[in-house]
């Protein structure tokens, strides 16, 4: 056995437990309060041209609220032990969550409400906190040579987040004063970088970490990961340039360098999966391979707008709801007993995972979360709102069952750490 | 997961054996779930006491031990105090009760399985196959990345040598 005890290093790399979770719970909190004003939204999604109002405070929940505060938890834990290099002081972690939230709740109440004072103050607070998380990402990135497959997804989604908050900014200024010339366009390549950009490249690095480690299958190589990020940046270049030169054509063929490096990733992956050691799929699976199936729709539905099908918000839907929202709760209810078992190893005997995960929560989540996929996208595309109220009442059911696995995992975690203490 | 040392490739080679053992294991106990009765001690089940009696000491016995006692001390000097701290602890939790588990293979291969020690043969099986799994996912994900990364070749030989003499 070992000899004597161990000694606590100052390279620790692992977050306490309040820096994730405190994003994670965030998170949940306004995936729900996202579909209550869908719901209020219903009768304006099928035909939603942009503007003010419930649906777009609805999608903000989601790609800042949801989205980004759950990319930030996650690599602020997961980034320094892939990388093995400190992420920067935890103080800093806290005061990005502490500007973040605030600024999230006061960006989408401006939406609603269309104050330029609550629009302006919001998109200045969530940018500076987004910013600073991003900052504390680049920095621990900068100390990387290895692991390009990840590094080279992850410094394009820095990239892009730097140009979305630039264009998030312009779009919030603009409201009230009308200094953009083209405001749909530059609506537009913020959309492109947000959802593309930041979060897909950050979920595409993150996946090829992720997915082997859950399966215990061999590594996506190297070279695969810098080809899909290549292709990735090439198709933002095109798409961004594209929607702001009001060029369609150039749009739609970052779309198909999109396509391009997304149909490389998903056939690394399912090399991962069918090589992999681990035969039985754990439940998460069943959401992640919806998201990955609506990740493509996305894509295909974006040419199909930007060569001048009436699509947009059956794109938007497809891409944030679909792809990102059903992809980010599947990691969620993974990650959340894994980081927490792993923080229990502190009480001694590490908790189970299978006693720290709810199940049935999650299969009602999973339930109503794919029936509300379904309804609001046959709404939208048939423009029936019954069909998208139905859908975001299923929406909110799974969301409220996602918070009830993870009160269950606090309190069986907490009963863990006292009966192991 | 594709290791770029020798230790690294040598304690990978112990883990697809120890993953294929509990995953028959795993699918024995999911087979016999709803079953009345205990399973009679011949053909496949009978195989799969042996392997697992046997893979089962030497991952625990042998595998850990190298861990413990080579292993984490080049971690250590490198600072590697969270994972070293983690895995440890999940070593404490899984050796009790891996040896538990071989004895009562060993103790079924003698004279079967009760209504009882069936009982608990299944309990301790799924909690076993449920931590060694964990357990190895964090090895191969993050051990064996530290090696490539932490061990310089000199040390790799050396490493290699001593678990080739006292785990092989």
């Amino acid at each position: 056995m070992f000899p004597g005890g161990v000694p606590m290093g100052a390279q620790d790399r692992l977050q306490p437990p309040s820096i994730p979770y405190r994003f994670f719970a965030s998170a949940l909190l306004f995936h729900a309060a996202a579909w209550v004003l869908l719901l209020i939204g219903a009768d304006e999604l099928p035909g939603f041209r942009g503007g003010m109002g419930a649906v777009p405070a609805a999608l903000h929940l989601i790609t800042l609220g949801v989205l980004a505060m759950t990319a930030l938890g996650a690599a602020f834990q997961l980034l320094p032990v892939a990388t093995r290099h400190p992420l920067g002081p935890v103080w800093a972690c806290r005061l990005t969550w502490a500007l973040f939230v605030p600024g999230v709740v006061l960006f989408a109440a401006g939406l609603i409400t269309v104050k330029p004072m609550f629009l302006h103050g919001g998109a200045t607070l969530t940018a500076v906190g987004l910013g600073l998380g991003v900052l504390l990402i680049g920095r621990n990135l900068v100390r990387v040579a290895d692991l390009p497959g990840v590094t080279w997804h992850t410094w394009i989604a820095v990239a892009s987040a730097a140009a979305l908050l630039l264009l998030g900014l312009a779009l919030a200024g603009d409201v009230g004063v009308g200094f953009l010339p083209d405001r749909g366009a530059v609506a537009a390549a913020h959309a492109i970088l947000a959802a593309y950009g930041f979060m897909g490249n950050l979920a595409m690095g993150f996946s090829t970490i992720l997915v082997p480690m859950f399966v215990l299958g061999p590594n996506v190589p190297s070279q695969t990961g810098q080809r899909t990020a290549v292709l990735s940046g090439l198709g933002l270049v095109l798409a961004v340039g594209g929607v702001l030169a009001g060029l369609g054509w150039l749009a739609a063929l970052g779309g198909v360098a999109g396509l391009a490096a997304v149909g490389l990733h998903l056939h690394a992956l399912s090399m991962v999966l069918k090589k992999r050691m681990r035969k039985r799929l754990e439940p998460f699976f069943r959401l992640i391979f919806p998201a990955w199936g609506m990740l493509v729709l996305s894509l295909v539905l974006g040419i199909a707008l930007a060569l001048g099908a009436p699509v947009a918000p059956l794109w938007g839907f497809a891409l944030v709801f679909g792809w990102l929202l059903t992809f980010v709760t599947a990691l969620l209810q993974r990650i959340m007993p894994f980081l927490a078992s792993m923080h229990s190893s502190a009480g001694g005997k590490p908790a189970r995972l299978s006693e720290l995960t709810a199940r049935r929560p999650l299969d009602i989540h999973a339930a109503c979360h794919g029936a509300a996929l379904v309804l609001v996208l046959a709404g939208i595309a048939f423009d029936v709102p019954l069909l998208v109220r139905g859908g975001a009442v299923s929406g909110l059911g799974g969301a409220i069952a996602f918070w009830v696995f993870a009160a269950l995992l606090a309190r069986r975690y907490q009963l863990h750490m006292t009966s192991h203490s | 997961m594709l290791p770029q040392t020798r230790i690294g490739a040598l304690l990978h080679t112990d883990h697809l054996a120890t993953i294929e053992t509990l995953q028959a294991v795993d699918e024995m106990l999911e087979k016999h779930r709803k079953a009345k009765n205990p399973p009679a001690i011949e053909g496949e089940v009978k195989e799969l006491l042996q392997r697992l009696s046997k893979t089962m000491r030497a991952e625990v016995e042998k595998h850990f031990g190298f861990e413990e006692n080579h292993l984490f001390t080049v971690f250590l000097n490198h600072g590697e105090t969270g994972m070293v701290n983690i895995l440890l602890q999940e070593h404490k939790t899984i050796l009790p009760l891996a040896l538990s588990l071989a004895d009562k293979a060993d103790k079924a291969l003698e004279g079967g399985f009760s209504d009882v020690s069936w009982a608990e043969f299944r309990s301790q099986g799924g909690e076993l196959v449920e931590r060694e799994l964990f357990h190895i996912q964090k090895e191969e994900m993050g051990m064996l990345a530290a090696i490539s990364y932490l061990v310089t070749p000199d040390w790799d030989a050396k490493l290699a040598e001593t678990y080739e003499q006292t785990v092989r």
